[in-house]
């Protein structure tokens, strides 16, 4: 860091370029990615008049407005969003119950679009305006976060942002990730442990003792198509031509990719046997074209990110700030864990992309909106 | 967890210091957390590879598609000599379903049905959801082959809308090509067609067969020596093109007239078309190029088993003979007389051929230019000669008779006259001077029994249907000098024909002048071939003047059409059953008269008349087709018109085109192809290349045993007509 110090003193604002180029490495590597795994699909399908790049110039296009974004947002003084935080709340609101009006439009089997000039999907909006909403929150109650009564004032208004996230627009790991945001703010913001690490197990005992119910349930489908999931995440060869069909298809990739890896492009898995193999999946065929070293690297890349994340937040001249990045730095986190877990059958299989990586549109723009967010708290860092 | 508890300084928070220490640490100990989630997760994909990777390898490659993909090429197109496509290719597309990816989404199967129903009318869309949901698992489902690409494109165009309609799935088509003939039934006896766009049927389309077929392209996978699949495509190679001899508009011309004639013919004396076979040529004379050549009935190239056609014609066999008493196919009776698919298969395939070159026919009178050809050039005749004819000759038990028989013969006349006249006598009596040996070495120049080897498929043959030295009598001589008792093609007569008028050079009849790529570089030439030269010059000339004889003095006059001078010779010759009531009428000619460039064969093969033994059907149809055929090749007319011929002539919209009168005319050919012009202004445009390529193969001019006495012995001979009542009824033919 030392070579951002400024003797002099002058007002010189600070900029993690280490930063800026993780962030720029991540972007140009996403859309390398979404080339090789979506080129051979596209080029076969007339959905995208067989233009093999439809899905490049796609993302090319959102992670350029993306960029745009970021640099506006580094430049407008973070504090101007803590006035913000209510409307955040109400506008990320309003958007998800304005999917269920003509505006909103299904794809892929679910309904969570909105067609606003642009499409987009109102759940990545609420993550940013989560992080706005509740760092504005815990500045105003300031200690009273510490009582239980506290805990639950920020808690509620998160919690029934997922509630519509995952009931209006049938996203439930969106309400996942956007609760998860919430919840580890509130937890670096807190003084307590205890309570957390007590909701974190009562949490997994839960989550088992579902996954029990659903393996010893005689008629699985009354938990629906989630229940099938988690019949196929504990054994996905049982369920290959079904549920289990993605998960295999993708720890297929990951297992015939070896250390190195077949080679960038030399992907077998994406010529259709793992279909849209640019979304959620898209680590697995990272997986078998640069192999475990290539994984890894990408996992070690998101950990610098993340470590420079956590250098700005701890050096964050005010709270506000600070939780901000805390914000985003949790949202990047829970992302690529989940993601990772996902691909890897870690854990059950729900929608979750790699940030950056994964094909689609909304999600990096708003999260270069958000690093935005994180330079302008930078910016004003004096070391 | 324990050691925090151990800090008993409670910091307050403050929102203007950022984070404080406690904070700081909880920070540190997230990303602690994260990092520890990192190696997990990183232990489980090394895990992963480590348990599992060689079956999972081998499961990726146990999945993979070996079975290769095959890329259609595009058959080659058949072009005119102007270059307007008589046959060609379409890419059409075939509409697959894949079950499996239309079920992969609940939605999607209705979504997509739905999008079927508005974009395909009648397509039977319960039908597919039947397929689909008996077989999920299937995901290659032809529904409907062949559509356009009009047809399918607002199908695309919704199915490419992913933001309305964002479930359409499992539709994909598939790239075929799909044979167009644009002009339907144009010159289909040439042309011919293919079965599911490969295997050419007939015509120019089985004869270059493998010319207009390419090379299907391949996509297949393979292992390679790192056992990694790889994928290769070998695009495919089209077909080359052909670039025909025919001239569409010719053509066009020459079949609106045969048309004609079936139309004011038809259900005449009999029900059925206007004669059991029209066929017409038009050929080059210098270059043996086919201009047109066209047959009626006629046949859709798009539809070539569209049995209506058929209707009119005089139902075939099983072995596609048609015997004389046949029933007529007609719209009452078709179904039933067809029922058998082999017998409709037969009267199809009879509708197919293509009649001037596969079916064969005594000529008749048409072939006595090729007699007294080849009396001139053997020297067995000098063109001095006169004959007498007093209506019939016998010879040997036959009394064999001339058409002018009821009228007490021909009379006394020249060579030239009994070409004029078509004298049946006068011919026998030169047969008997040229004797049979010289004949038939003639004949065999002139290529009868032998194929001309026209680049199209299905030539008869005729060689057991000639005769030999040792077939040959004194009977057999006398009828084929004026074309009976032996067998020829029209495209035979015609290239006979044409080397009779352009000096004695007899070209290989062609087609196809040029072979080209796909991406239009010329593979291939086909210059004019002279195979042989059957007579000189000196008796081309005569044969030439003889014909001019025929339509300005003798037999032909109404085959001139409007303002031209040409030559020709008629034919009405008796068919089998030799009944009095069957009859190929015939007319073959050139024109112009004083620079022949264009030779014309027409064929009436038993007309539908009470009298079917009137050449007038022949000559008509021919008038007709050169009225328009000679203004539209640019011919200038030379002859002075009547004003009935020029109402008709403004009637056809043709105007009237002459050297002296239209000079810039003139320069614009002159430009075009370096023609030379006679003495006449016409322009022969072909002169120059022929005298270029002749290998010249010196006949003997004359011939020391020129026999002159059997003349005044046959004529004596035909005067013993006495018998002639009698005799008549027994001749054989």
């Amino acid at each position: 860091m030392k070579y951002h110090t400024d003797n002099s003193g002058t007002e010189k604002p600070y900029i993690d370029f280490s930063l800026i180029f993780i962030i720029l490495f991540l972007v140009a590597f996403g859309l390398i990615m979404v080339y090789s795994t979506s080129s051979y699909e596209a080029s076969m399908s007339g959905v995208t008049n067989n233009d093999p790049a439809y899905y490049l110039k796609k993302q090319a296009v959102a992670s350029v407005a993306g960029f745009i974004f970021m640099i506006i947002v580094s430049y407008v003084p973070y504090h101007f969003w803590e006035k913000m935080s209510g409307i955040a709340y109400v506008v990320s609101a309003v958007l998800i119950i304005l999917v269920l009006t003509p505006l909103g439009y299904e794809a892929n089997g679910a309904r969570r679009w909105l067609r606003l000039g642009i499409s987009i999907q109102p759940a990545e909006i609420a993550k940013l305006a989560m992080i706005i909403f509740v760092a504005g929150l815990i500045c105003k109650l300031k200690d009273a976060i510490n009582t239980r009564k506290g805990m639950i004032f920020i808690m509620v208004p998160p919690a029934i942002i997922c509630l519509m996230v995952w009931q209006i627009t049938d996203n439930m790991s969106s309400a996942i990730i956007i609760f998860g945001i919430a919840f580890v703010m509130l937890f670096i913001a807190s003084r307590d442990y205890k309570k957390f690490a007590i909701f974190a197990v009562v949490a997994s005992a839960f989550a088992a003792l579902l996954v029990f119910a659903i393996t010893k349930a005689a008629d699985s489908d009354k938990f629906g198509f989630r229940g099938a999931r988690i019949l196929a995440w504990l054994d996905p060869e049982a369920y290959a031509s079904g549920k289990g069909f993605q998960t295999l298809q993708a720890l297929y990739a990951i297992g015939s990719g070896g250390f190195f890896g077949k080679g960038l492009g030399q992907s077998i898995q994406k010529q259709g046997f793992l279909p849209e193999a640019q979304n959620d999946m898209i680590f697995s065929i990272i997986c078998e074209e640069l192999g475990l070293f290539g994984g890894i690297c990408i996992m070690l890349l998101f950990a610098f990110m993340l470590w420079r994340l956590m250098i700005i937040a701890n050096n964050a001249t005010d709270l506000y700030g600070a939780l901000l990045v805390v914000g985003v730095m949790a949202h990047i986190a829970i992302q690529v864990v989940l993601n990772i877990a996902v691909v890897t059958n870690t854990v059950p299989n729900t929608g979750i992309s790699l940030p950056f990586i994964s094909y689609g549109g909304s999600s990096v723009m708003f999260l270069l909106i958000e690093l935005g967010l994180v330079n302008s708290v930078a910016r004003k860092i004096r070391f | 967890m324990k050691s925090e508890k151990r800090v008993k300084r409670v910091r307050r928070i403050r929102v203007e210091n950022g984070l404080n220490k406690d904070m700081q640490a909880k920070l540190v100990i997230l990303f602690v957390l994260v990092l520890l989630a990192f190696a997990g997760l990183g232990v489980r994909l090394i895990m992963i590879t480590r348990d599992n990777g060689e079956r999972y390898k081998k499961q990726v490659l146990s999945q993979q598609k070996y079975n290769s993909v095959t890329l259609p090429f595009k058959r080659g197109d058949i072009l005119d000599c102007k270059g307007s496509k008589l046959a060609t290719s379409e890419k059409v597309y075939n509409m697959i379903v894949d079950a499996k990816v239309m079920l992969a989404k609940e939605e999607s199967l209705e979504a997509t049905l739905d999008a079927l129903r508005i974009c395909f009318p009648n397509l039977d869309v319960s039908a597919i959801r039947t397929h689909v949901t008996q077989n999920p698992t299937s995901q290659y489902y032809i529904v409907k082959k062949q559509l356009t690409y009009d047809e399918i494109s607002a199908f695309l165009e919704m199915d490419n809308n992913n933001e309305e309609y964002p479930d359409i799935a499992g539709v994909w088509f598939e790239n075929e090509y799909k044979r167009v003939y644009p002009n339907n039934s144009l010159a289909s006896d040439v042309i011919g067609f293919t079965v599911r766009g490969e295997g050419g049927q007939y015509g120019l389309e089985q004869y270059y067969n493998d010319v207009l077929e390419g090379i299907n392209g391949r996509e297949y996978g393979y292992l390679n020596e790192d056992e990694t699949l790889e994928r290769t495509t070998i695009p495919a190679t089209d077909g080359y093109n052909i670039v025909t001899t025919i001239d569409a508009n010719i053509q066009q011309i020459v079949e609106k007239y045969l048309y004609q004639f079936n139309e004011e013919n038809k259900n005449a004396a009999r029900d059925g078309n206007g004669a059991n076979n029209l066929g017409c040529i038009i050929m080059d004379v210098d270059t043996g190029d086919i201009l047109a050549m066209a047959s009626y009935p006629t046949f859709d190239l798009n539809n070539p088993r569209d049995t209506s056609r058929l209707i009119g014609m005089k139902k075939s066999e099983l072995n596609g003979t048609i015997p004389y008493d046949a029933v007529v196919l007609t719209e009452a009776n078709i179904e039933e007389e067809l029922a058998d698919d082999e017998i409709k298969n037969a009267n199809l395939a009879n509708l197919w051929k293509n009649f001037c070159i596969s079916n064969t026919y005594e000529p008749g009178s048409t072939y006595k230019p090729f007699t007294v050809a080849a009396g001139l050039e053997s020297g067995k005749l000098t063109g001095e000669e006169y004959y007498t004819c007093n209506g019939a000759l016998q010879v040997s038990v036959h009394n064999i008779k001339c058409h002018n028989y009821k009228k007490g013969g021909c009379g006394t006349l020249s060579v030239k006259g009994a070409v004029e006249n078509s004298c049946n006598v006068s011919f026998m009596l030169m047969g008997r001077q040229i004797g049979s040996g010289t004949f038939l070495e003639y004949q065999s120049k002139y290529n009868f029994g032998l194929k001309t080897n026209v680049d199209l498929y299905g030539e008869a043959r005729t060689d057991s249907l000639i005769f030999g030295g040792d077939t040959m009598g004194e009977t057999e001589l006398a009828t084929s000098t004026f074309g009976q008792g032996f067998n020829v093609t029209m495209i035979q007569m015609i290239t006979g024909y044409c080397s009779l008028i352009n000096g004695g050079y007899y070209y290989e009849p062609h087609m196809v002048s040029k072979i080209t790529a796909s991406d239009g570089s010329v593979v291939k030439t086909v210059t004019p071939r002279v195979l042989k030269q059957t007579i000189s010059e000196q008796t081309s000339a005569q044969i030439v003047d003889y014909c001019i004889g025929v339509v300005e003095e003798g037999t032909g006059k109404e085959a001139r059409p409007a303002g031209y001078r040409i030559g020709g010779k008629t034919g009405t010759a008796e068919m089998v059953p030799r009944d009095r009531t069957n009859y190929l009428l015939s007319f073959m000619g050139f024109a112009p008269a004083d620079n022949p460039q264009i030779a014309i064969y027409v064929v009436v093969d038993r007309p539908n008349s009470w009298v079917q033994d009137n050449v007038g059907f022949a000559r008509k149809l021919c008038r007709n087709i050169l009225t328009e055929v000679l203004p539209y090749m640019n011919i200038y007319m030379t002859e002075e018109l009547t004003e009935k011929e020029e109402a008709e002539l403004a009637e056809l919209n043709i105007t009237v085109k002459r050297a002296n009168t239209e000079e810039e005319e003139t320069q614009e050919s002159q430009e075009s192809d370096t023609p030379d012009v006679d003495e006449n202004g016409n322009i022969d445009a072909h002169g120059g290349d022929v005298t270029s390529s002749i290998p010249v193969t010196e006949e003997e001019m004359q011939s020391d045993d020129v026999e002159m006495a059997p003349l005044t012995g046959n004529v004596l001979n035909m005067e013993t007509g006495e018998a002639v009542k009698e005799n008549t009824d027994e001749v054989p033919y």
